[in-house]
């Protein structure tokens, strides 16, 4: 490691002692100097004081206690309510390097689009070899009850949240696909209503592109995809309630775009229709924004001993008197078994070369890449291809032996489980730890809706892996946040 | 509107009214306490014992070395294991807020959670025991400016009058609760004990937080029979049970998008007959037995009024 100091300035100030590692940091190159973008910011940073930081991280806090920001963890009767800690200093993205991931999301979400469609109807790309067949149709994520059902406008990923990362050249990767049901996207949005109330200040110096159309442009796609039967379509959004851990994002959601929140005892199905259950009777839905599970949609179709779903919601589906968005089975696409074959799919179906890459990924079910992960373990990632939220993973450097033991015994027995990947030093971002600023390792999950037209709102979900060197940024594992900032075009640099 | 958020809706209100209320007769007990230490032999029997048979609640245990008094005041405002205290109605109240988070206004929920976060404070827990003052106090002001944030922030139709129904058909029942507790002191009528009286009867009046808009109006020395009139049907007052049942009628009213006099309609009669009987009470008629059945009696109309609720909306 190396670590050379950024800057020069009073000793004093919040980044006087900021050390840089081995990978890419946000604000300050390599030469200690901070990237152009970034430098009304460092500037503003060196005059404060570590108690303005404090008082504004201590108002953040509150702000975000009061709203009832957060997830629960309910234990007892008491329940423990967590807030999802939001870092103060915002992570600033240029109107250029923000072009280039938005076509490159617009890119990758066609050819995911049209990979689920063909999968589940002609199923011409695994036909031609170019996704092995056996990998998508025994994925746990593949809904063979859904082969020959058309979706409303032929789109299943209406909303995807896919996860950004920088190499240490700074080169963005995807690192996966969220088309199931991603969350985050309300912290993005109360992230800025935050910022601006705590420092408003630093908006001076920068012209950042508002965020917040989201809920309208999420219920433009709702009401794009309702049956043509509804000349006023009535869209809910459907929540396993308020003991999910991402119930605050669907009240959010339904708040903003004005929809019922609805949980699956308030609808029911009669003869394929769905209704919900008002004081004055039985009222039609026409689309449902589901944020429950495929698994839980539907006991009748699927697991029965789902108390969360609606019976008989499947069917009413497949007879196109109501939407869901996203649609069933779209897990398919962001298994992390077929990740290794999107950029395939963009050039299969889009003749085009992908403008973003993903992370290099090693499969242990080819016998090559196999000897090449059991060899390598403490170098590398291994992800269950079935797990998410940073749940089921060995990072190889931080690894005991036990661990990679374990790993070893659980690839060798089934290698479709699993993928593996070199450990990536996701980029670091100055964040606001113990009274001063130290780097810290960052992702970035920019929100894609997809309707009419393809849209990636301007912005962004940056999380942040508060414990020093770690490298998992998720909020079950000590994740936080912070706001990101997209610059207009007009920003001075 | 889901009936499952007119539920919440209801309740979420009824529970912070029932706060209030609890919060109110906890302090006013404590500082009727104080004023009755020097003039009876065991006050702190006489009304503690009192406030805990109204509240149908039994004597909380004793922890070490409490003095009775302090382990009732802990077991009404801040044991949770309490399902009758106050910091038990107020989360009941905010996780039925909770719940339909999308179907209030922001400020409402922030108001309400900032309530729970307050009464959650160690410090401000830990001086109950010797004073429940600010923690009654911050209840109240909690309660009240939530109101008032609902009152300007949330759209005036149904989700708002069911919150109207919850709250005054709570503080119906508790101000009939409250004076039906007292109706013994009306029967025996004690001159001789003007002083002692006058602070019972000015405890009835500030349990219902009633002392100084009676004061205006009457500008005397307190009498109970004027309480009694005041408290149950005076029209302008907003804790006077008239008062409530008017609200409730009117709340009614908007939910059923009806006319009132709707003759099938059991619940709007069963709310529109006791709001004439008291429109019409001839309260000098009242003596202490006669309050009493009077007062029984709407009680369990107040009761019906609210099952009758539940069935016509389908609440759970």
């Amino acid at each position: 490691m190396n670590h050379d100091r950024a800057a020069s300035g009073p000793a004093e100030h919040l980044l006087a002692e900021y050390e840089l590692g081995a990978a890419y940091d946000e604000m300050v190159g390599r030469d200690g100097c901070p990237r152009p973008h970034y430098q009304p910011l460092y500037d503003r940073v060196r005059q404060a004081t570590p108690e303005d930081f404090r008082r504004g991280k201590a108002m953040t806090d509150l702000s975000m206690r009061q709203d009832g920001v957060g997830f629960t963890v309910y234990r007892a009767e008491e329940g423990i309510e967590r807030v999802w800690p939001m870092d103060p200093v915002p992570r600033i993205i240029p109107a250029a390097e923000w072009r280039q991931i938005e076509v490159g999301l617009t890119q990758r979400i066609s050819a995911i689009n049209l990979f689920l469609w063909d999968v589940y109807h002609e199923q011409h790309i695994l036909r031609d070899g170019v996704v092995p067949a056996r990998l998508v149709l025994q994925g746990g994520f593949f809904r063979r009850e859904f082969v020959g059902v058309n979706v409303p406008r032929r789109i299943y990923v209406h909303v995807c949240g896919t996860d950004l990362i920088r190499a240490a050249d700074g080169e963005y990767l995807v690192l996966e696909d969220n088309a199931r049901t991603p969350s985050g996207v309300s912290y993005m949005l109360q992230n800025r209503q935050v910022i601006k109330r705590v420092f408003p200040s630093l908006f001076n110096d920068y012209d950042v592109l508002p965020n917040d159309d989201y809920p309208a442009a999420l219920l433009d796609v709702l009401q794009y995809i309702a049956p043509e039967s509804a000349s006023q379509p009535t869209a809910v959004l459907l929540s396993p309630g308020m003991y999910n851990s991402a119930y605050f994002e669907h009240s959010f959601l339904a708040q903003r775009m004005g929809i019922e929140l609805v949980e699956g005892r308030d609808l029911l199905v009669d003869g394929n229709r769905v209704f919900m259950r008002t004081t004055r009777g039985l009222q039609k839905v026409d689309v449902i924004y589901r944020r429950i599970d495929d698994d839980f949609l539907d006991p009748l179709t699927f697991r029965p001993d789902s108390a969360l779903g609606v019976p008989g919601l499947v069917n009413a589906y497949r007879a196109g008197t109501v939407a869901l968005a996203n649609s069933i089975g779209t897990g398919i696409a962001d298994d992390k078994g077929v990740y290794p074959f999107v950029p395939d799919m963009i050039r299969y179906y889009l003749k085009q070369e992908p403008l973003l890459n993903n992370v290099e990924t090693f499969r242990p079910e080819v016998p090559s890449h196999r000897s090449h992960v059991l060899a390598n373990l403490e170098s590398l990632v291994v992800k269950r291809v079935n797990e998410s939220g940073g749940y089921g993973m060995l990072i190889g450097p931080a690894s005991t032996r036990e661990q990679r033991e374990e790993f070893r015994a659980q690839i060798e027995a089934s290698p479709r489980d699993f993928i593996a990947q070199p450990t990536i030093q996701l980029s670091t971002h100055p964040t606001f730890v113990d009274g001063r600023l130290e780097g810290r390792h960052v992702d970035l999950r920019p929100f894609v809706l997809c309707g009419e037209r393809i849209t990636v709102t301007p912005g962004g979900l940056t999380r942040v892996a508060l414990p020093k060197g770690s490298l998992v940024v998720n909020s079950s594992q000590g994740g936080g946040s912070k706001d990101t900032w997209i610059l207009a075009d007009s920003q001075r640099m | 509107m889901l009936s499952r958020v007119a539920d919440a809706m209801f309740w979420m209100s009824r529970y912070l009214e029932r706060a209030e209320y609890l919060a109110r007769a906890v302090d006013v007990t404590f500082q009727l306490d104080l004023d009755l230490h020097g003039v009876l032999a065991n006050p702190v029997e006489l009304e503690w014992n009192a406030l805990l048979s109204r509240l149908r609640q039994p004597p909380p245990q004793l922890r070490d070395s409490e003095h009775p008094v302090a382990a009732v005041q802990r077991w009404l405002l801040v044991d949770s294991t309490n399902a009758g205290s106050v910091i038990a109605s107020v989360n009941r109240s905010r996780n039925n807020a909770r719940s339909i988070r999308g179907s209030i206004s922001p400020a409402m929920w922030r108001e309400l959670n900032k309530l729970h976060w307050r009464l959650s404070d160690t410090a401000l827990r830990a001086r109950v025991a010797e004073s429940p003052h600010d923690f009654c106090d911050e209840t109240r002001i909690g309660v009240l400016l939530f109101h008032g944030v609902c009152e300007a922030t949330l759209t005036h139709d149904e989700g708002w009058h069911f919150i109207q129904l919850g709250r005054y058909l709570e503080r119906a029942e508790q101000v009939l609760r409250i004076l039906d507790s007292k109706f013994g002191l009306l029967e025996r009528g004690e001159a001789a004990d003007l002083p002692i009286s006058n602070l019972q009867w000015g405890a009835v009046l500030k349990n219902c937080a009633a002392y100084e808009a009676y004061q205006r109006l009457y500008i005397s020395r307190v009498e109970p029979e004027r309480v009694v009139e005041f408290l149950l049907v005076n029209p302008e007052f907003p804790h006077s049970v008239r008062f409530c049942l008017a609200r409730i009628m009117a709340s009614l009213t908007e939910i059923s998008g009806r006319l009132p006099d709707r003759r099938d309609d059991e619940l709007v009669k069963t709310v529109g007959r006791l709001l004439s009987d008291l429109v019409y009470l001839d309260c000098g008629t009242l003596d202490g037995e006669r309050l009493h059945a009077f007062l029984g009696d709407a009680l369990l109309r107040c009761w019906r009024t609210g099952s009758l609720l539940q069935q016509q909306y389908s609440l759970q």
